[in-house]
């Protein structure tokens, strides 16, 4: 997946962490030759092949997942959308917008989660059109987080803290001092300093941004986030955070609330407990925070307080 | 192409050879400055050589101007894949005695290449030889002294010698980037009967003796001599020595078809500061493939795949943070989410590339080299005793593995 995985687990003996890191990488390059289009024979790479001529037979596990993602299309409003890849190709070395350009409107109607036809009875999958592709690239580190955590909570870690990327952390059981862990967030401009924290007990913080960070410290818009309502890439540097108790829910819904309006935000909210949200925009030349509170009062939460 | 290779460290210590690339021999386009080759042997090998060869005909003005072979078969390929040009024969006598040559290039099977090797040197042509060198250590020998007594160049076909991976590592090696080497594993896995023909009668037929030498005895040490002797030669070569012994064991557990050599083998070289090399080979299984694994204290390298690993990377800052609130006690707010980081250059499994250049023919640069020496007349000598210690440590090691001795070097081969 192309980045950095860290693993702490505090307390544990030598030989229990050689087998759990062990059993963590194997499962962490199993998601990754399953999900990643850039392995010529992973699941993806297949149906991406196959699917507009054919209705491709997935296994249990890919099938789940490629319901997981139009079950997250649907509740985004289509915000969340796998099937983008082909616009961001377009986008890669264009500046210019010009809506009329043939080759742009072709894309545009070729693409879009609702061409993908997914049957639950045959487990098959079918797309509707030629140009059509799926990258799990907004839902991969979270699903392999979600499959960590198994693994640990079958071998009765207590507490945990996983990072994949940065982007994507997975903090299970309470700090080592004692009380939820205080996940805070990079503030690119002033590095080092945390924008907004997150408080986890048992649950994950997903960052989606149209910028990636590299050890030379400079930020790259690397275009890869498009609107898929006017179909153009996000322009302003800004990153969405999102923290919820499944890592796979935080990664799909922070990769949508990039490009979502603030209704849907605040409706797939309060869908969900414990859902905390925020954009940070750097467009000005400071991290601009905005935090989206769950409107309706939940009574868990009171409890808590 | 060789640009990638220029200005590196080891250029003048561990791989003084690969200078030649950036201070090739003048070479002139005129018939009178051509090199004129004979290929020996021309099946699988020979056939690659051959083709290799000939993309550096105009560059490097060389011509294949003999070949040679005794198998009615390969004699008709290379008279089509010089498309008659060069002259053809059966016999390598006839041929050295009738054509002029400045040097040959010598792809048969292994018990050939003592005395066709000998003859070539004795006739005033250099040899560029396939590995390993020979059969039986004394010809192994007589090979290296014919190289000495006539002056002429002898280089042995290992071509990682000329590999722009192994060029990086070594200078990577050299560096300490992996920190002081504590051992080396090698390996070589396949799933193959290792039928080169199938159409003999099976094997202890003459024809099966012919075709498939490398099952026989008297033709072959089978997977030591035909691929082990790569990796050993590499074992040496990174370690800058030879072996101070060798134990192991052999057998045949799978593919009992009347073949007399091996079909799998497991070596212990000891080497001097006590660093051990163990290699193994088997032709059942396929699932490690090849490799060779340079352990260093502060790093890996594996040579057959291009890639290097730092045994403790540093962690980025927060990290290190969160690991130190951990242990002392203190729950602090870390700074730790964000956007995805990503490496500032290609990355595989938590590893590195030890170079872009690994797509490189490393058989079509040492060819380069050999015909460069040859216009030079002289080649470096580390190269050749690469060669010649690989060759002899690979017999050494058939011997460990038949008698069940650790085996020394013998004094009459220390060169």
């Amino acid at each position: 997946m192309n980045t950095r995985f860290h693993i702490i687990i505090p307390g544990i003996d030598d030989e229990s962490g050689d087998r759990l890191f062990g059993a963590v990488k194997q499962e962490v390059n199993r998601i990754e030759n399953k999900l990643s289009r850039f392995i010529p024979d992973s699941d993806v790479a297949m149906l991406n092949k196959k699917a507009a001529n054919e209705s491709v037979r997935a296994d249990d596990e890919f099938f789940e997942i490629i319901n997981a993602c139009r079950f997250c299309w649907d509740i985004t409003e289509g915000a969340f959308d796998p099937t983008l890849r082909p616009l961001m190709e377009y986008w890669k070395n264009r500046s210019e917008v010009d809506e009329a350009d043939e080759k742009l409107i072709s894309i545009k109607d070729n693409i879009g989660m609702e061409k993908v036809q997914i049957d639950s009875e045959s487990k098959t999958i079918k797309f509707d059109s030629d140009g059509l592709e799926i990258d799990l690239g907004g839902f991969g580190k979270g699903y392999a987080l979600e499959k960590v955590k198994y693994i640990l909570e079958d071998a009765s870690v207590k507490s945990a803290f996983i990072s994949f990327g940065e982007s994507s952390i997975l903090a299970l059981g309470e700090h080592p001092a004692g009380g939820s862990w205080k996940i805070g967030m990079n503030d690119y401009l002033n590095p080092g300093q945390s924008l907004h924290r997150f408080y986890v007990n048992g649950g994950s913080v997903s960052t989606s941004s149209n910028f990636f960070v590299s050890d030379n410290g400079r930020l790259k818009n690397h275009r890869h986030v498009i609107d898929p309502k006017i179909g153009q890439p996000v322009e302003r540097c800004c990153s969405v955070s999102v923290s919820a108790e499944s890592p796979v829910l935080a990664e799909m819904l922070s990769t949508a609330f990039l490009v979502s309006s603030d209704e849907v935000i605040y409706e797939v909210m309060n869908q969900y407990d414990h859902l905390e949200v925020i954009k940070v925009d750097y467009e000005s030349g400071q991290g601009i925070v905005t935090e989206f509170e769950q409107k309706e009062a939940d009574p868990m939460v009171q409890e808590d307080n | 192409m060789t640009a990638a290779l220029a200005g590196t460290s080891v250029l003048t210590t561990s791989m003084p050879w690969f200078s030649i690339f950036n201070n090739p021999a003048a070479a002139g386009s005129g018939p009178s400055d051509r090199v004129r080759v004979g290929v020996i042997g021309v099946g699988s090998r020979g056939r690659t050589l051959l083709l290799n060869l000939q993309e550096l005909s105009e560059s490097l003005n060389v011509e294949i101007a003999a070949v040679c072979d005794t198998w009615e078969d390969h004699y008709q390929r290379a008279i089509e894949l010089t498309e008659g040009k060069a002259e053809a024969f059966y016999d390598y006598r006839e041929m050295i005695d009738q054509v002029e040559l400045d040097a040959v290039v010598i792809a048969t099977p292994l018990h050939e290449h003592a005395h066709q090797t000998v003859d070539c040197l004795n006739a005033g042509l250099h040899v560029f030889c396939e590995k390993a060198m020979a059969r039986h250590l004394d010809e192994v020998k007589d090979m290296y002294d014919a190289h000495k007594d006539s002056g002429n160049i002898l280089l042995v076909g290992h071509q990682r010698l000329f590999n722009p991976v192994y060029l990086q590592a070594m200078e990577k090696i050299e560096r300490g980037d992996i920190g002081p080497i504590t051992m080396l594993r090698g390996w070589w896995h396949r799933n193959t009967a290792w039928v080169f023909y199938d159409d003999t009668g099976g094997r202890g037929t003459d024809l099966d003796r012919l075709r498939n030498w490398r099952f026989y005895d008297d033709y072959s040490a089978g997977m030591l001599t035909e691929l082990g002797s790569h990796h050993f030669q590499v074992a040496n070569w990174v370690l800058g020595n030879q072996p101070i012994s060798v134990m192991g064991s052999g057998s045949i557990n799978h593919f009992d078809d009347g073949r007399e050599v091996y079909d799998n083998f497991a070596l212990v070289f000891k080497y001097p500061k006590d660093i051990h090399f163990s290699y193994d080979c088997i032709t059942s299984n396929r699932h490690n493939g090849m490799q060779v694994q340079v352990l260093g204290n502060d790093g890996t390298i594996e040579l057959e795949s291009n890639m290097w690993f730092e045994e403790f990377p540093d962690d980025p800052p927060s990290i290190e943070d969160l690991i130190l609130s951990m242990m002392e006690q203190e729950n602090e707010d870390i700074p730790i989410g964000g956007a995805t980081w990503i490496p500032d250059g290609p990355i595989r499994l938590g590893g590195k590339y030890l170079s872009p250049e690994y797509t490189m023919n490393d058989t079509l640069l040492y060819l380069e080299g050999f015909i460069n020496f040859i216009r030079k007349g002289e080649a470096p000598q580390k190269l050749t005793d690469e060669g010649y210690h690989a060759s002899i440590w690979t017999l050494l090691a058939e011997e460990a593995t038949k008698t069940g001795q650790e085996v020394f070097l013998p004094e009459d081969y220390i060169i």
